[in-house]
């Protein structure tokens, strides 16, 4: 029970049935007041005319005339809406209807009195309120009431029709409330049977919603939406694990195996040393996925943005192709480059040419024999720079470009060539650093991969001298001495 | 070359030492900060191996720190497992010279303890670099074998330049990556080997005899030893 009533709906029920109470109040109070008052008025009036009446009778017939009367008139009673009582000086009454002088003031005037009306043939009507005059007559008072019961039904009528609203309005209120409680409740337990299912790793449920766009119904479908995220979320750390735990567990089986070989088998010398290179390179595998999921984890955690510097797309891109022609050269690919020698935009030089080279990577896996690549520069009106890399390879199905962004997804194209599945997540996460994503577009035969830097505020600190004296002006990040923490050895 | 190495990691030094010996350099070791400070302060060695986290009151950039600030130029190569590019910024301001992360290859190492050596020992940029009958000319970017010209592109010139200065020493990947084209990652395909082939078809194969080698998991080499 106390539970229902700290229901939110009993409360808000309960508060209704009050306020409603409170409106009956405040309509019947005055209305009762006018009606009384009113009556009043009205008897008021008979009363002071009976009273001039009996006067006359006093005046013309003296005391005995009046008991007389008096007596008379109670006989033949109007059933007993009369009240009369004659009392002389010493209070012992002399004629009426009433056994003894009410405690009223023997002041002459108007009281609200309860009288007790004696037997007088016609009932008894009990002690009730009365309306009285008192006059004084000589040494006599007098006082000539009416008794209430023309109107006590009326008034019994009234209480009974506001007894009968308020009960009324509370059980209606109160069952109102009950019902919406039960509505609310029930909605609200399937809630929290789906959630609680979701928390024991059902990540399948959905909330009930309706057509009705009611606010419970806007929650839910709220809610879900955060599920669905959630779900593709779990999904996605779920795949990524699967695929983490793939991805290390391969080389370290096979490390495995050939460590506990070596240790049973105790081949020759020579075999022994082909062995042990296998393992180190199985190491090295698995430190090259390390390093990839480190640095992208470093990328995603936005660390790196304040090293941001003024880079010259144009050197970095050119830096890249120039690296990648000999390799394309041998595959039979030709390789081109075009910039519109945009100015620099501030940006990461390290990441974005790990970015790009990453990207040209991918496209000499992918051309064809005799493919062509195309990786352009352009600068756009904003100031952002876009840096895009075209081939003339398969391309990449609409249905798998969100995935392959994913990390380690390895598309079916991809099987059997090296790599971790890392490149173009690094790269999505290197775009996303510059304000971007990671674009693919088809350019049907091929693909192109496009990101853009978009031009965000350099840091307070002023940009460094360019290039060093000596320094080749192709390098690509040399543009802060701050960002280039590796000494070129080289270079003067 | 007389080579300290502060290292806290018994396996890791026990190794590296081994190795380093095998290679003909004197080596110390010293297996804390203090020990470390004390030999680096007061020995003369070639090159440093500074391990980043140490057990005890001195870390490991600390003592690059105070040797730089007492005036000892030795060339420090800071050993760290922490490979964060902050953490590599902070290693080579505070003094160091080179910086490798672990795990590393011992072939790796030994390379960079080799280039930080021969750099050390200062680089004449007008005395042309000369690799039996192969001779570069800093000055004038002039390239020529025996009596033949030999026509590089600006990167082949600055490939063959770096391998030429670390004559006789292997130069892996990784080394011609940061300092040749200042790529500071690896990338995934073996570009570097297309690279050195392409500068091999223009310096040796006219040739009798090859002067650029290839290192087995190492690296390259460019010798006029047989």
């Amino acid at each position: 029970m106390a539970r229902m009533i700290r229901s939110s709906a009993m409360t808000l029920a309960l508060g209704c049935i009050l306020l409603g109470l409170l409106a009956l109040v405040l309509f019947a109070a005055p209305l009762w007041y006018a009606w009384q008052g009113t009556i009043r008025a009205g008897r008021t009036e008979i009363l002071q005319a009976d009273a001039q009446r009996l006067t006359d009778v006093y005046r013309r017939d003296g005391v005995d005339g009046l008991k007389s009367f008096i007596d008379a008139r109670i006989r033949m009673q109007i059933a007993g809406d009369r009240i009369l009582l004659l009392t002389d000086a010493a209070r012992h009454p002399l004629a009426g209807n009433l056994p003894a002088w009410p405690d009223v003031p023997t002041r002459p005037g108007d009281y609200r009195v309860q009288v007790a009306i004696g037997d007088h043939g016609t009932g008894d009507h009990g002690v009730q309120m009365a309306l009285v005059h008192v006059v004084r007559l000589g040494s006599y008072d007098l006082l000539i009431g009416r008794d209430n019961r023309l109107f006590a039904p009326l008034e019994q009528r009234f209480w009974y029709g506001l007894a009968g609203a308020i009960a009324v309005l509370s059980i209606a209120g109160m069952m109102i409330g009950f019902i919406t409680r039960r509505a609310l409740m029930s909605r609200v337990d399937s809630i929290r049977q789906t959630v609680s299912a979701i928390i024991h790793g059902d990540l399948k449920h959905r909330l009930p919603t309706r057509l009705r766009d009611d606010e419970l119904n806007t929650l839910s479908l709220t809610i879900n939406g955060m599920l669905d995220q959630i779900e593709l979320l779990v999904h996605g750390v779920r795949n990524v694990s699967n695929a983490i735990a793939h991805d290390l567990r391969t080389p370290l089986a096979e490390l495995r195996t050939r460590l506990e070989g070596l240790a049973t088998i105790r081949p020759s010398r020579d075999e022994t040393f082909a062995e042990i290179d296998a393992a180190v390179a199985d190491v090295d595998r698995v430190i090259r996925v390390f390093d990839a999921l480190l640095r992208l984890a470093e990328i995603d955690a936005g660390l790196r943005r304040s090293g941001f510097v003024s880079v010259d797309m144009t050197d970095l891109a050119a830096t890249a192709v120039e690296f990648y022609e000999p390799a394309a050269e041998l595959m039979g690919i030709t390789l081109r480059f075009e910039s519109d020698q945009p100015p620099p935009v501030s940006g990461d030089p390290i990441l974005l040419a790990q970015a790009l080279t990453n990207l040209i990577d991918n496209a000499l896996k992918f051309a064809p024999a005799h493919g062509r690549i195309e990786v352009s520069v352009r600068g756009r009106p904003d100031g952002a720079v876009q840096l895009a890399v075209t081939d003339n390879g398969p391309g990449i199905r609409d249905a798998e470009k969100a995935k392959v962004v994913e990390r380690f997804y390895r598309g079916d194209a991809s099987r059997g060539t090296p790599g971790a599945g890392l490149g173009l997540s690094l790269v999505q996460a290197v775009a996303k650093l510059h304000g971007s994503t990671l674009e693919l577009l088809d350019r049907r035969p091929g693909l192109q991969a496009l990101i853009t830097v978009t031009p965000a505020p350099l840091a307070a600190e002023p940009p460094g001298p360019p290039a060093g004296p000596g320094a080749s002006a192709e390098l690509a990040s040399t543009a802060l001495p701050a960002r280039q923490p590796y000494p070129t050895v080289a270079a003067p | 070359m007389k080579i300290l190495m502060v290292e806290d990691n018994e396996r890791v030094s026990q190794f590296v030492v081994k190795g380093l010996q095998e290679a003909g350099h004197t080596t110390d070791h010293a297996g804390n900060g203090r020990d470390g400070m004390f030999l680096a302060a007061s020995e003369p060695y070639d090159v440093i191996i500074m391990d980043r986290m140490l057990p005890g009151d001195i870390e490991g950039l600390a003592i690059v720190e105070v040797l730089r600030k007492t005036g000892k130029r030795t060339p420090i190569l800071i050993l760290s497992a922490l490979a964060d590019v902050d953490d590599r910024i902070r290693g080579l301001r505070s003094g160091g010279d080179d910086y490798l992360t672990k795990p590393f290859a011992f072939g790796e190492l030994l390379a960079r303890l080799d280039a930080l050596h021969r750099r050390a020992q200062g680089v004449n940029q007008e005395v042309p670099l000369l690799v039996g009958d192969l001779r570069l000319e800093p000055m004038t970017r002039k390239v020529t074998r025996g009596e033949r010209p030999i026509i590089l592109q600006p990167r082949e010139f600055k490939l063959l330049e770096y391998l030429m200065r670390h004559a006789d020493q292997v130069v892996t990947r990784t080394m011609l990556l940061e300092s040749v084209w200042d790529y500071h990652f690896d990338p995934q395909t073996n570009v570097v080997d297309v690279h050195i082939s392409k500068l091999r078809q223009k310096i040796d194969a006219q040739f009798d005899r090859p002067l650029l080698r290839t290192v087995r998991n190492a690296g390259y080499m460019i010798t006029a030893a047989d």
